[in-house]
């Protein structure tokens, strides 16, 4: 007997027969832990899915590096065609090819109709990767061909639409006529060649040379494709870049190889996943709740079995270890399926984006993808598991005969308490840690702890005001009231599981809501109709009185166009200068630039004077004071700008204030009249009539295009739709990203109400039992139900309202206002919600027969 | 004379704070002698299964000693305990506790397992062939009678071999029939090993079978069998 008593100790924390133990209890099923399973399931594959997708379409970028590009390395000129010393050399390093690029009008022969495009002429070689495919698939000549005064043009199905056009029909492209001879089906480097405003028209360069689009000053993109030896190694390709910046020092050329063929558009994609990575996280992270309460109300199923343990000799800590197993086995049964779902995406976003993006075709899986929301997905169920499962650890023996001495609700050990604020810890530095933008990434989550916290706060309000609520007459108002505060009541559930979802929506309607007004509603008032680009000095007069006669109200603003790169700043190459990231975008690349005598309408002058009218001594320029102050410029610097290949120094006279919002004819950079005396250059113009309606605009379309066919016209509601719709797609993937996160808030809402109910019919029988009537019930639970629904909807309104605020005007910089629309839909969403599926539940619990449930009392 | 299996020494405890507290032991002394059978009688609310739950070492006592064949249990950490019950204090309960999602056998060997035994299930099949449920060894609890379900208990609870057992009114939720055929088992077993057993039960007939019988009576012991007539053992 003593030999028993003093033998071997217990193998403490033996993890092998913790997962024995466990598999044996887990022989019941995953009843009780659907809504665990489905919160971690959804959470991770929208983790995973948002990664996989944007790591194929940036895969897909890379591996098709040279059809995106149409190249091994790409240079590109504006304004400009190479000159021939350029071609020489660039086309001695492989086999070239030259595109050109511009925006132009293409209208029907009888002048009733006409459509802004995005014209491409290529040459024979083109494309030097990648297959054109048009239908008929034609030839160069017999696509592009010259046939009885006639060239022939490829065109995107959206012409064909706008025009009310068919291949075969002809149509008008500056001054030569155009047979249209197929329909575009893919042009493999559309991506590089940017996204369009327009439809593509493709031709030849014969055919652009007969149009007569490219005038002095007209806005081209030249871009010179070259194919290099194949295996040429990516150092050569360096090098090549090298050498043309070297040998041609002030070509001003921009570059790109197949390694980086779409850098604006990869960076954009990681930005944009990395956000709704977030967005994903925070249906994690509200599916957490949910995690909490299944774990804990499945604990709180076995108390009996973990005081049996402890009777038969097991530590807390190895009964801790065996639920751990558990939770553990469920929650990776849970990330498997999110994974699976995850990794699936990229397949269903290859069919909905085709045509938009390159998602790679390939069935590959992205395993840092799937590692990344795995590793979210354990660390979010392990922080929300943790703290139930160490008060399990706790349940005494003696909970085998009496209830006495333990609560459930307490706070566990310290250690457990540690370990989830390290896994909490781990999880936001891990959010942090992958993303683009670290401190949106911490504001975001930031926000997220602190709604967390007002959340209890707000649902201990609740309870607080339904305690001290003086007494109603109504039975029915009477009970609901008292449902609120009583002890194990739904409130904080409620609160918290729908809380956070609803905010994230409302705070995601109110951003975007902002931003369409913004672009849709509020700029048309003030901004012009019509931009018309390329219009020659020689036209600018007939110009200005045809538009008059036309329009006999509208304004006409006409300004001189050139397009000029800074190259030094005080003498100093900008390359060589450390510039803020607000004040980049205007060192790259080219910039229009004007002259003028008078100071622009729409600007105010914030430093300096404005230059006499006929000012003729040391050229001076005036400078956006915002881009100014970005850059450090101040009065009186030298600003070098290259403007068709000739350098031109000028000084700093003034700032003013510009209001880019207005959409009218702005400008960083307004030089002194005699900076370019002389340089050949186009107009740019603008017509505001706030009176005209689309069909006037029609017209002023029709009489511009056929009188100037070079002259390019934009219509401003044209390209606001095209922003608006931009605008638009992205909303829509940000909504379905919420969209999870709300649905993680009704499964956990769901999940919370079911568990209540197993109160409620204890107390729906006792009820019953004392004469209550099911209507009374069913109105003593619907307005339980209402209140807080309500009062959350409400903590949404207002937390999600102080979040888009901050986004749209603190971030955004825009008028921030609060819509009374999404106010109204977020009750309605919130109370549909809660009364809904809170009812559902309790009708069943309505009809429960009271011997059964009396009898176990 | 052979040591005490068990020795209870001025064991004082109070559940509950402030006006809900009750004074349950008010200050015991117990002293059994290995292969005793005590049978510990007296109303609800006594004080007798708290008496039972502290020699078991799953509640704590206030103040006083417990030496469980010498070992000091008061004096031991909670884990310590759980390891020391697991080996030498088999326990049964009035609603037999059997853990629902595990079979017959594994129920009894479950804390064969937890002392690390490897023999855990040959141990578990031979001491469910000693209650009469050799053919049950695959059923799961809910798939057992109630008087089934007890032997499972008394089996999962003889299966370590332990010094002494506890059993809580282990007829109580039995009809009388059942219930006179878990009694014998328990005697039975007991006089085979020649183990210790406390039982604490409202069913006269039932203490009547033990040799000595205790009467608790608000946290104090009224009357022991052993030393009727000569002396009370309760300590105010």
């Amino acid at each position: 007997m003593t030999a028993a008593i003093n033998g071997s100790t217990l193998r403490r924390g033996d993890l092998r027969l913790a997962l024995r133990l466990a598999l044996r209890e887990m022989r019941g099923g995953l009843s009780g832990f659907y809504i665990f399973l489905a919160c971690i399931a959804l959470g991770t594959a929208a983790i995973a899915g948002v990664n996989s997708v944007s790591r194929s379409i940036t895969a897909a970028i890379t591996e098709e590096g040279q059809t995106i590009l149409g190249a091994d390395i790409r240079f590109e000129l504006q304004n400009r065609p190479a000159t021939e010393e350029e071609s020489a050399f660039l086309d001695g390093q492989g086999t070239m090819t030259e595109t050109v690029g511009l925006r132009s009008m293409v209208r029907l022969p009888d002048g009733s109709d006409q459509t802004l495009v995005e014209a491409k002429a290529v040459d024979a070689l083109y494309p030097l990767y990648g297959e054109f495919q048009t239908t008929p698939q034609l030839g160069f000549e017999a696509l592009y061909g010259d046939e009885e005064g006639r060239f022939g043009v490829a065109v995107a199905p959206l012409l064909l639409e706008r025009l009310e056009v068919a291949p075969g029909d002809t149509v008008l492209l500056g001054n030569a006529r155009f047979e249209i001879r197929a329909i575009i089906d893919s042009e493999p480097d559309a991506l590089s060649d940017g996204f369009g405003f327009a439809p593509r028209l493709i031709m030849s360069e014969a055919g652009l040379d007969a149009a007569g689009l490219i005038q002095v000053g007209s806005l081209v993109e030249y871009a010179y494709k070259i194919r290099l030896q194949p295996g040429v190694p990516e150092s050569a390709v360096r090098q090549l870049r090298a050498n043309a910046d070297e040998a041609f020092p002030s070509a001003g050329w921009s570059v790109r190889s197949r390694s980086n063929a779409a850098p604006a558009l990869s960076a954009n994609i990681v930005r944009f996943s990395q956000f709704l990575t977030l967005v994903g996280l925070t249906a994690l992270i509200v599916g957490g709740v949910g995690v909490a309460n299944a774990v804990r109300a499945y604990l709180d199923s076995k108390r009996g079995v973990i005081a049996t343990f402890k009777c038969l000799g097991a530590s807390g800590g190895f009964v801790f270890s065996v639920y751990l197993v558990q939770i553990l086995i469920i929650a990776t049964i849970g990330i498997a399926a999110g994974l699976v779902l995850g990794a699936l995406m990229p397949v269903l976003a290859s069919a909905a984006l085709a045509g938009i993006l390159p998602v790679s075709s390939d069935t590959a899986v992205y395993p840092g993808a799937l590692l990344l929301a795995a590793v979210f997905g354990y660390l979010t169920a392990l922080a929300f598991a943790l703290l139930p499962l160490g008060r399990s650890r706790d349940v005494p023996a003696t909970a085998l005969f009496r209830e006495q001495g333990f609560d459930a609700h307490g706070l566990p050990r310290k250690r457990y308490l540690l370990a989830a604020a390290v896994l909490i810890a781990a999880l936001m530095a891990l959010a942090i840690g992958t993303s683009y933008d670290r401190f949106i990434a911490g504001v975001f989550l930031g926000a997220i702890a602190f709604a967390f916290v007002v959340l209890r706060l707000v649902s201990g309000l609740i309870e607080a005001l339904a305690r001290r609520a003086p007494n109603v007459k109504s039975t029915a108002l009477r009970l609901a009231i008292g449902n609120i505060h009583r002890p194990g009541a739904l409130t904080p559930s409620v609160v918290l599981s729908l809380g956070l979802g609803l905010a994230l929506l409302v705070t995601l309607a109110l951003i975007d809501g902002n931003l369409r007004r913004e672009i849709s509603g509020s700029l048309p008032e003030r901004a012009p109709n019509f931009f018309f680009v390329d219009i020659q000095s020689t036209e600018v007069d007939a110009f200005s009185e045809l538009v008059q006669e036309v329009v006999p109200g509208g304004k006409i603003v006409q300004v001189p166009m050139l397009r000029g790169r800074i190259t030094e700043f005080n003498g100093v190459d900008v390359r060589e200068i450390d510039v803020p990231v607000e004040g980049a975008w205007v060192l790259r690349g080219d910039r229009g630039v004007t002259y003028a005598k008078n100071m622009p309408e729409s600007s105010s002058l914030t430093e300096g004077e404005w230059w006499a009218p006929d000012h003729a001594g040391e050229p001076l320029v005036s400078f956006s004071a915002e881009e100014g102050g970005a850059l450090g410029l101040k009065l009186g610097d030298l600003i070098t700008v290259n403007v068709l290949g000739r350098n031109v120094t000028a000084r700093i006279a003034n700032f003013r204030d510009v209001e880019w919002e207005s959409l009218s004819i702005n400008f960083v950079m307004v030089f002194s009249p005699n900076t370019f005396a002389g340089a050949p250059h186009a107009w740019l113009a603008t017509l505001t009539d706030p009176e005209s309606g689309p069909m006037d605009e029609g017209e002023v379309l029709r009489a511009v295009t056929n009188a100037f066919p070079t002259v390019t016209s934009v219509r401003v509601k044209d390209a606001l739709d095209v922003v608006n719709r931009i605008v638009g797609q992205l909303a829509t993937a940000i909504r379905a990203a919420a969209a999870v996160a709300l649905v993680a808030s009704v499964l956990v809402l769901a999940g919370a109400l079911a568990a209540g109910n197993r109160a409620r019919a204890h107390d729906a029988v006792v009820l019953k039992t004392l004469g209550a009537t099911r209507r009374t019930l069913i109105r003593a639970f619907s307005y339980e139900y209402m209140i807080l629904g309500l009062a959350t909807a409400v903590f949404a309104l207002f937390a999600g309202g102080v979040a888009a605020w901050f986004v749209v005007s603190r971030i955004m910089t825009l008028p921030s206002q609060f819509l009374p629309d999404v106010a109204v839909l977020t009750v309605i969403a919130a109370l549909i919600v809660t009364v809904g599926i809170g009812l559902a539940g309790t009708w069943r619990v309505l009809g429960q027969k009271a011997a059964p449930i009396l009898r176990n009392l | 004379m052979t040591k005490p299996i068990i020795e209870l020494k001025k064991a004082d405890l109070t559940l509950g704070d402030g006006a809900s507290s009750v004074h349950v032991l008010k200050g015991i002394d117990l002293t059994v002698e290995a292969g005793e059978s005590v049978g510990i009688v007296g109303p609800s609310g006594s004080g007798k299964s708290t008496l039972l739950m502290v020699l078991a070492g799953l509640e704590k006592i206030d103040s006083g000693e417990i030496y469980i064949s010498g070992n000091p249990i008061h004096a031991m950490s909670e884990d310590e305990v759980a390891d020391f019950r697991g080996r030498n204090v088999g326990i049964v309960f009035q609603s037999f506790h059997l853990i629902p999602n595990m079979t017959a056998l594994e129920n009894v060997a479950v804390p064969l397992e937890l002392a690390g035994r490897s023999d855990a299930f040959d141990v578990a099949r031979k001491e469910l062939a000693a209650v009469g449920l050799a053919e049950r060894l695959t059923h799961y609890p809910g798939e057992l009678s109630g008087g089934e379900q007890q032997r499972v208990a008394i089996a999962r609870a003889l299966a370590p071999s332990p010094a002494m057992l506890i059993a809580d009114e282990p007829t109580g939720n039995l009809d009388t029939e059942t219930g006179r055929q878990i009694a014998d088992l328990l005697f039975a077993q007991r006089e085979e090993r020649g183990m210790t057993l406390l039982l604490v039960t409202h069913d006269h007939n039932l203490a009547d079978r033990c040799g000595r019988q205790v009467r608790v009576r608000s946290g104090e012991i009224l009357n022991d069998s052993e030393d009727a007539g000569s002396k009370k053992a309760a300590v105010a």
